[in-house]
């Protein structure tokens, strides 16, 4: 008998000390893991869920606050989506939904040692950041990706009361710019920051207080600014931030006043102070005789964003030739192919390119960059995996060129400006190309489709892209049958989008049951029938069928009718209440009440 | 080691002190060693045991000769002054290249011990043996019972062709159709005619989807063998939507499947033209084809062998049902959730079966 019996008794789990066993699971980190651990058996369900420090949850609606509270008693870190992604092509109407204030109330009572917040595409109120500044005494990151509905006075709560904040990134979110002080409210006693982004701000910030605040943060290590700060005041901030890991400038032209030689050997100076330097992004209103300032730091630089920054080649090719080390790349279609062709001979460590147009609504080219362009790059870069590219025209050649020379390609999204382009050399679909693609790039997983396409490239990507979790289709294929490849074939698909497609019930109906295993489906301008939703809704339970159409009630039209758009999603917290009067949610037992719209509550489910 | 009844201090100067474990063997370690243990150096200075054998210090019960070695073996190596930390790391790094059971065990004990050093090793080896792992993986890893109920389960949905449940189940719906069918070919000299023509509209269909019956139905589709062998993996891999919602006559829920099977004969229905040049195996219940090829190709023992698993599971279907059937109708719109092999998305199915408590 041992005499060391302990004082109280030891909790085993199937053999192993609970202790033990949180202690196993504290370093399982991954929410893929996470799950799978849960999922074992019913102890390990119970020892996982307590001690689960963070949750990923990537559609607010599918979960409520109580359920996410009542399953996992003490998280420190949420990250929440909102809105679904067409939502940044203003796809969505507005007042649709995607409210933190629920979470937030809920969370405020729940977890008062919550450190980190992650939001992304959600509205935003001011009374949650206030809420959020005053209920967690740790509060450390929060990060407001494309979120909107706040002001700066949020942020001046979270400012003044969040005493550990390290790091506060405002994305690219829509912030009422009430005033520039709002910064002043960093008390002085705040050092911890690391991490601050406000480039999206529109108006002033107070700059001496912003010299401030970076003087006193010894650990700064992101710094974006906003348009605002001209180039003359960054040698005063770097200074105080010679640590700096990523820098975004605000307007990279000086006042008219400024002396343009002293700013320029000022800056360069600065630069040269800042031997951490890796990435850069900001550069509004670029002027090229400023460019060489960046040189004492580029040839280190693994990321850069110019994508804001409406300079020319040659001189832009220039900046770029020389940053040997570059991963990551965003930049205008000034680049062209000329410019892109010398990044395929220098940037060999790229992964990931995307080429934004600089006049979308042109009639016509307005800079030279082709498919030759993107095919330069796909040979010239073994690392590249991950492609967002606008053009104006493309070629299977092309694509098929570049799916046998990047079979590790990740991530593809091709944007053909104009919709229902064809291969402009055959005047051929885009089909055998796009095939190409899906066939060579077997970890391929997320797509976006454009030009001119039928149900053939559909069938090419249910054959093929198995491990594709996300796909986006505007303008593309004939008939029910390009969906039903799709939602048939694509095993690991989560989110699918859809705009413009000739896609009706058929093919939903019929592959209803495949919903269900993934986070969402949009469709908007399809040809839905409004009795395929009522339908959809009484036999998948476990969705959430919603529809947005602001024509008005759906009942004013026959039920043959498609509607506007549809969003689908799967949920176990049942529908929401909290929808605005153009999203009508179908119950399941629609025979009785075959819709029903919420009132515009945000009361917490 | 034998020893006399006091502390032997050995020519080289060390002193040694005795351990017993719970299954009362008794040893003699090098005192320096085991003081690496916090709880070993408690009981020798604070209560003054483990200098005899008489008075060994007892162990934890979790404790047991062969973890104890192991423990043992670490703290030696580690006691020891000046080494490196290169060396330490490589030690520690082969030290727990054991197998699950036995790192289970190991942690266990020096848990026990309160040895956190171990502790941290086995876990984090642990935790790389856990990751990657689906959770049927890491039940049998490590010995666990499967014995979560829907609810708990909050995962998405998956894919679960594989799941040995639902083959089980198709099984069952094979047979039982196959009965059907044979029972039905006695019956009429004709045999059925393989339908060429699906002359239905999307309507009808709609209203079949609506309707109860489906026997009939469900027999038509399994007289497909039109597939090409080719086809036959990537039809498994898709969801295969209308396995058993073919053949559930409780189910007052229809499958989308039904919709799917019955267009698919092989020939070009005019309203569905098009659905129907897809390869038919895009079509197929995976269900048709091959639960009769499956049985077919097997050797009399395995054939035999899965005939008993597959009475056995009806059995047990059969027992529990009809109480769940009541269960379900009395709860009605609140248990959702538990209702019986609805849509078959695979996900239903499991949750179909585990409602049922199939173990």
């Amino acid at each position: 008998m041992s005499t060391l019996a302990p004082h109280f008794r030891t909790v085993m789990v199937n053999s192993l000390p609970l202790e033990v066993l949180e202690h196993i699971f504290s370093d399982i980190t991954s929410d893929k893991d996470r799950n799978s651990i849960s999922l074992v058996c019913k102890s390990w369900y119970e020892a996982e869920r307590c001690c689960r420090k963070s949750v990923f949850i990537g559609n607010c609606y599918a979960v409520s606050p109580s359920i996410l509270i009542r399953r996992f008693p003490d998280l420190r870190s949420v990250t929440i989506k909102g809105k679904p992604h067409f939502a940044d092509f203003d796809l969505v109407p507005e007042g649709w939904g995607a409210y933190f204030y629920p979470w937030a109330v809920s969370m405020a009572k729940a977890y008062p040692f919550l450190e980190e917040i992650r939001l992304k595409r959600m509205v935003v109120c001011d009374e949650s950041l206030e809420l959020i500044s005053k209920s967690f005494k740790n509060f450390r990151v929060l990060v407001l990706q494309s979120c909107e509905g706040f002001t700066t006075d949020g942020l001046a709560a979270i400012a003044a009361n969040c005493r550990n904040l390290r790091e506060l990134d405002l994305g690219e979110s829509e912030v009422e710019d009430l005033s520039g002080h709002w910064l002043s409210h960093f008390p002085d006693s705040c050092t911890s920051l690391v991490s601050l982004n406000i480039a999206c701000l529109a108006s002033e910030v107070s700059f001496s207080a912003l010299e401030r605040l970076v003087a006193r943060s010894p650990h700064l290590r992101t710094l974006r600014l906003n348009r605002a700060v001209s180039i003359e005041k960054l040698p005063k901030l770097l200074r105080h931030a010679s640590k700096l890991v990523e820098f975004g400038t605000g307007s990279y032209s000086a006042d008219m006043q400024a002396d343009v030689s002293e700013v320029f050997v000022n800056v360069s100076q600065a630069f040269s102070g800042c031997n951490q330097l890796k990435g850069l992004s900001g550069f509004w209103d670029a002027v090229p005789a400023y460019f060489p300032t960046i040189y004492p730091v580029h040839s280190k630089l693994t990321s850069l964003n110019l994508s804001y920054a409406t300079i020319q080649i040659p001189d832009l090719g220039k900046l770029i030739g020389n940053c040997l080390n570059l991963q990551r790349l965003w930049v205008l279609d000034y680049i062209e192919d000329s410019g892109l062709e010398e990044i395929a001979n220098t940037c060999k460590e790229l992964q990931e390119l995307r080429v934004f147009p600089s006049d979308p609504f042109a009639p016509g080219p307005n800079v030279s960059l082709t498919e030759q362009g993107l095919v330069a790059v796909s040979m010239g870069c073994p690392k590249l995996q991950s492609v967002l590219y606008f053009c104006r025209q493309m070629t299977n050649d092309a694509l098929g060129t570049i799916a046998r020379n990047r079979p590790n390609m990740i991530r593809f999204r091709l944007c053909i400006i104009e919709p229902r382009t064809p291969d402009y050399l055959t005047l051929e679909p885009l089909d055998t190309g796009f095939g190409a693609i899906v066939q060579h790039c077997k970890e391929l997983r997320r797509l976006s489709l454009s030009g001119l396409l039928t149900d053939r490239v559909f069938e090419y990507i249910g054959v093929h892209a198995k491990k594709l979790e996300m796909l986006s289709l505007a303008f593309a294929g004939d008939s029910d049958l390009g969906l039903h490849y799709v939602l048939s074939g694509c095993e690991s698909l989560r989110k699918l989008e859809i705009r413009d497609c000739p896609f009706g019930d058929e093919a939903l109906l019929a592959n209803a049951a495949k919903l269900e295993t993934m986070r969402s489906l949009w469709m908007s301008n399809c040809s839905v029938s409004f009795e395929a939703c009522k339908l959809l809704a009484q036999k998948l339970p476990g969705l959430n069928v919603e529809v947005i159409d602001e024509r008005g009630h759906p009942d004013t039209r026959p039920e043959s009718c498609p509607v506007e758009k549809l969003y689908i999603y799967r949920t176990v917290s049942g529908r929401r209440f909290d929808t605005p009067g153009f999203v009508w949610i179908i119950d399941e037992d629609a025979a009785s009440t075959p819709y029903s719209n919420g009132n515009c509550s945000l009361a917490s489910s | 080691m034998s020893g006399g009844p006091m502390a032997i201090v050995k020519p080289e100067m060390k002193s040694y002190i005795w351990l017993e474990t719970a299954d009362g063997s008794i040893q003699e370690v090098e005192e320096e060693v085991a003081m690496f243990c916090p709880v070993i150096c408690r009981e020798l200075l604070q209560n003054g045991k483990g200098s005899s054998k008489n008075c060994a210090i007892s162990l934890p019960e979790r404790v047991n000769p062969a973890n104890l070695e192991l423990i043992l073996e670490f703290c030696r190596f580690h006691q020891v002054p000046g080494r490196s930390n290169k060396e330490r790391k490589k030690h520690d790094e082969k030290f727990v290249r054991l197998d699950t059971k036995t790192l289970c065990d190991l942690a266990s004990a020096a848990d026990s011990l309160q040895l956190r050093p171990v502790v941290d090793l086995t876990s984090r080896a642990l935790a790389r043996v856990i990751e990657g792992k689906t959770p049927e993986e890491i039940r049998e890893t490590f010995h666990l019972p499967d014995d979560l109920t829907e609810e708990e389960k909050l995962e998405p949905l998956r894919n679960m062709t594989d799941d040995p449940r639902i083959r089980l189940l198709n099984r069952l719906y094979a047979r039982k159709r196959k009965e059907l069918y044979d029972r039905k070919k006695l019956k009429n000299v004709d045999a059925e005619e393989e339908p060429r023509v699906d002359e239905r509209s999307v309507d009808d269909l709609l209203s079949f989807i609506n309707s109860g019956d489906q026997d009939s139905k469900g027999v038509r589709v399994t007289k497909n063998k039109k597939k090409s062998r080719g086809r036959k993996e990537q039809a498994r891999n898709l969801s295969s939507n209308n396995e058993a919602g073919n053949y559930n006559k409780e189910s007052n829920c229809h499958t989308s499947g039904c919709l799917n099977g019955d267009t698919n004969d092989g020939s070009s229905p005019s309203r569905n033209s098009k659905l129907q040049n897809s390869p038919s195996a895009m079509f197929s219940s995976k269900l048709d084809l091959d639960d009769f090829d499956i049985d077919d190709e097997l050797d009399p023992a395995r054939k035999e062998e899965i005939d008993r698993e597959v009475e056995d599971f009806a059995r047990r279907l059969d027992s529990v049902w009809p109480e769940r059937i009541q269960q379900i109708l009395s709860l009605g719109q609140e248990t959702r959730r538990l209702r019986p092999i609805s849509m078959n998305g695979n996900g239903s199915m499991k949750r179909c079966t585990a409602g049922v408590d199939l173990g």
